[in-house]
């Protein structure tokens, strides 16, 4: 399916190959199969939305191609080279970053240590000791940290000082996006990340997605809210009980389509599927 | 440790405190750096004042140095303890651990004849051994660390038996292990080690100041700045003043105080105290940005078996014996457990400072010192100390904010 011909191209997607590529990823948790060998891919300035029912796999295929989860069996490809993704830093050194469902955020740390968390800025001229025991440059992370705060535009968030245990779910949010765009990065996948937020903020991480797009990243949207999906993506993956439902060009389907297709599937040669 | 920064935070988020609860305000004091200090740091000065007004042997300069002795196994151990307790797990094995390193230190010197301090070195790596095997028990198989460590507490006080022999306690004659605790400093040399303390420290701070500046982050406030300066300074000071009208400052209490403070800047300065907080805060996150959760907490419990260890010399140095009592049979384990907690480092993981674990010995040293010299029984001792503790963890539990649906 993942080397289906890529000619119909939607409103601001470049016609270029695509960046990331994963072919047959199977997961298994116990007698769940989470996964059931996925075909999956997202080109560079592109927003490709993933979207099914609840338990459809979505999160899972995000942390495996994060290194949260090691996959059971599948191959990735960044512009057609073989990569292995087994651990966090594997994908970290590719240029995956993600913000997770849950955020994945310790309440027991301040913002700036949140958001360098396994990345942590350290001081030079401390070779002789491990990576581990060197100086920390918290100034640097601080400086970074409001920088890419700033550049969300979270106005609620005046300190990167104060615990995340002490914040809103939104701002929580914020900083768990602001982590995964500040750092140096290629694809961006978003679990839900409007899930906590109001109206005005969704327009801002919207606004921000746009951003990323635009300075060619390849972006993974994960929502349940099909107005946004139809507002920012550009193509539609649709996966149901841990498989491939179909890929859409989203200015040639609609929402019932898109509905119709996670809830139900599709017969094999649906005229809209790409 | 960078308690300007703490201190300004905590300056910040009491100036807000106007419109908000005094609940919340409690809590957001405990959460800055510095403001931990605070519950720990009042009751160690309610004590003093209160044996100072009904005993007032107890503010003699002869005294404190004996209190600080007192506490020194105390609060070696209380600090190892602290950094498994960061990770929200617990060591009912470190009384034993020491015990057993004790034994075996005085086994080699005094029956083998072996060099003081080539048996203090295979000491502590009897203990890191110790400490690391049970680690690798909790990360690995993944049995809770309270029940490996309650195991590891009976077999390590039958192996420390077993080391003892029939004698059931060995004296320590040895001129380099008695020295840790019989050597004072020369009033000269305490009085250097203050002023580069304050030296050091000030400078630190300062050239913090100078870069935060510099890279145009919020500053901290003048007040903030020249207040821990001077507050340091002070306490520097009275405190080698105390000690040297007596015997000058004890070798170990400059051991100690040091060990701390490389505890307290592995802890709150690298990245392997980000992970230790990271993998106590929340697991799951930690795990998730590829931070090795099973050997973090082996590392961990290496820590601890090295205190342990320490303090069993300490302890072997400063009773002249190692005996069963005083180690793995005796009250050492609750009360090194009770310091960290007084201290203010939560049961629960990802909070706490090794400083506050020392303070805390301070607090059980005081209790116990000042109940001694009052001449109060066993039995009033044990009560006080309880409730002490019972304060303590609730303190913890407060500001954990209980109230607060439970976040
Ligand atoms: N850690 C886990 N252990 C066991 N089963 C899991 C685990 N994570 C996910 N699963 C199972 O895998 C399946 C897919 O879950 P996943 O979280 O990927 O769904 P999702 O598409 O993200 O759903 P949602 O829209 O609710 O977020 C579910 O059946 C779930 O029960
Ligand atoms: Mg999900």
């Amino acid at each position: 399916m993942s080397d289906r011909a890529e000619t119909t191209v939607g409103r601001v997607a470049p016609p270029t190959a695509p960046h990331l590529v994963c072919r047959g990823v199977k997961k298994r948790f116990g007698g769940v199969e989470a996964l059931r060998g996925v075909d999956f891919e997202v080109r560079r300035g592109e927003v490709m939305a993933l979207v099914g029912d609840n338990g459809a796999g979505k999160s899972t295929l995000m942390k495996v191609i994060a290194g949260a989860y090691s996959g059971d069996e599948g191959e990735f490809f960044l512009d057609d080279q073989p990569v292995t993704i087994d651990t966090p830093y594997d994908a970290a050194d590719h240029g995956i970053q993600i913000v997770y469902q849950d955020l994945a955020l310790c309440e027991n740390l301040d913002v700036a240590a949140n958001m360098y968390l396994g990345s942590e800025p350290v001081h030079d001229g401390w070779g002789f000791l491990p990576r581990i025991l060197r100086p920390l440059d918290d100034l640097l992370m601080e400086k970074k940290a409001l920088a890419a705060i700033d550049r969300l535009k979270v106005r609620t968030l005046q300190s990167v000082r104060g615990k995340v245990g002490g914040l809103s779910g939104g701002q929580r949010q914020a900083i768990a996006i602001a982590r995964a765009v500040g750092a140096d990065s290629t694809v961006v996948l978003l679990d839900e990340p409007t899930a906590a937020l109001g109206v005005a903020q969704t327009e801002q991480v919207l606004q921000a997605v746009k951003n990323l797009r635009d300075a060619g990243h390849a972006i993974v949207y994960i929502s349940h809210n099909m107005a946004d999906v139809f507002e920012i993506s550009d193509r539609i993956t649709v996966l149901r009980h841990g498989g491939n439902v179909a890929v859409y060009e989203t200015a040639q389907t609609n929402t019932d389509e898109i509905v119709v297709a996670m809830t139900r599937g599709i017969d094999k040669g649906a005229p809209n599927a790409a | 440790m960078q308690p300007d920064q703490a201190i300004k935070t905590e300056a910040m988020q009491i100036k807000k405190a106007s419109t908000i609860s005094w609940g919340q305000r409690f809590v957001m004091m405990r959460e800055s750096r510095f403001g931990a200090f605070g519950p720990v740091l009042l009751a160690l000065v309610c004590i003093w004042a209160y044996f100072g007004i009904t005993e007032p042997v107890f503010l003699s300069p002869r005294n404190f140095y004996n209190l600080f002795m007192q506490s020194a196994v105390v609060g070696t151990i209380a600090v190892g303890i602290t950094v498994v307790l960061l990770l929200g797990d617990i060591d009912l094995s470190a009384a034993a651990t020491s015990g057993v390193c004790a034994a075996l230190m005085a086994v080699l010197v005094t029956n083998v004849g072996m060099w003081g301090p080539l048996a203090c070195l295979i000491a502590i790596v009897l203990g890191i051994v110790m400490g690391t095997t049970q680690g690798m028990l909790i990360a690995y198989i993944g049995i809770p660390s309270f029940v490996v460590t309650l195991a590891g507490n009976l077999g390590f006080q039958g192996l420390m038996l077993k080391i003892l022999g029939i004698h059931g306690a060995i004296n320590m004659r040895d001129p380099f292990v008695r020295g840790i605790t019989t050597v004072a400093l020369p009033p000269a040399l305490g009085w250097a080690l203050a002023v580069v303390f304050v030296a050091v420290f000030a400078w630190f701070s300062l050239r913090r100041q100078a870069r935060r500046r510099a890279i145009g982050l919020e500053l901290d406030t003048p007040t903030a700045l020249y207040g821990s300066i001077a507050f340091f300074a002070v306490l520097a000071l009275a405190a080698v003043w105390t000690l040297n009208s007596y015997r000058g400052v004890p070798l170990l209490v400059v051991l100690l105080i040091g060990m701390t403070a490389l505890l307290g800047w592995v802890t709150t300065s690298t990245p392997f105290g980000r992970m230790l907080f990271a993998v106590g805060g929340n697991q799951e996150s930690a795990r998730r940005v590829g931070i090795s959760v099973q050997r973090t907490r082996v590392a961990a419990f290496g820590i601890v078996g090295l205190m342990a260890a320490i303090g069993g010399i300490v302890g072997a140095s400063r009773y002249a014996s190692v005996s069963f009592n005083a180690f793995a049979g005796g009250p050492l384990l609750l009360e090194a457990i009770g310091a960290a907690v007084i201290g203010g480092t939560s049961l629960f993981g990802g909070r706490g400072s090794v400083w506050n674990a020392l303070l805390g010995a301070l607090v059980i040293g005081s209790l116990g010192n000042g109940l001694d010299l009052s001449g109060a029984s066993a039995a009033d001792k044990l009560m006080f100390s309880g409730a002490i503790l019972l304060l303590a963890v609730a303190i913890d539990a407060l500001s954990r904010g209980g109230g607060n649906g439970g976040r």
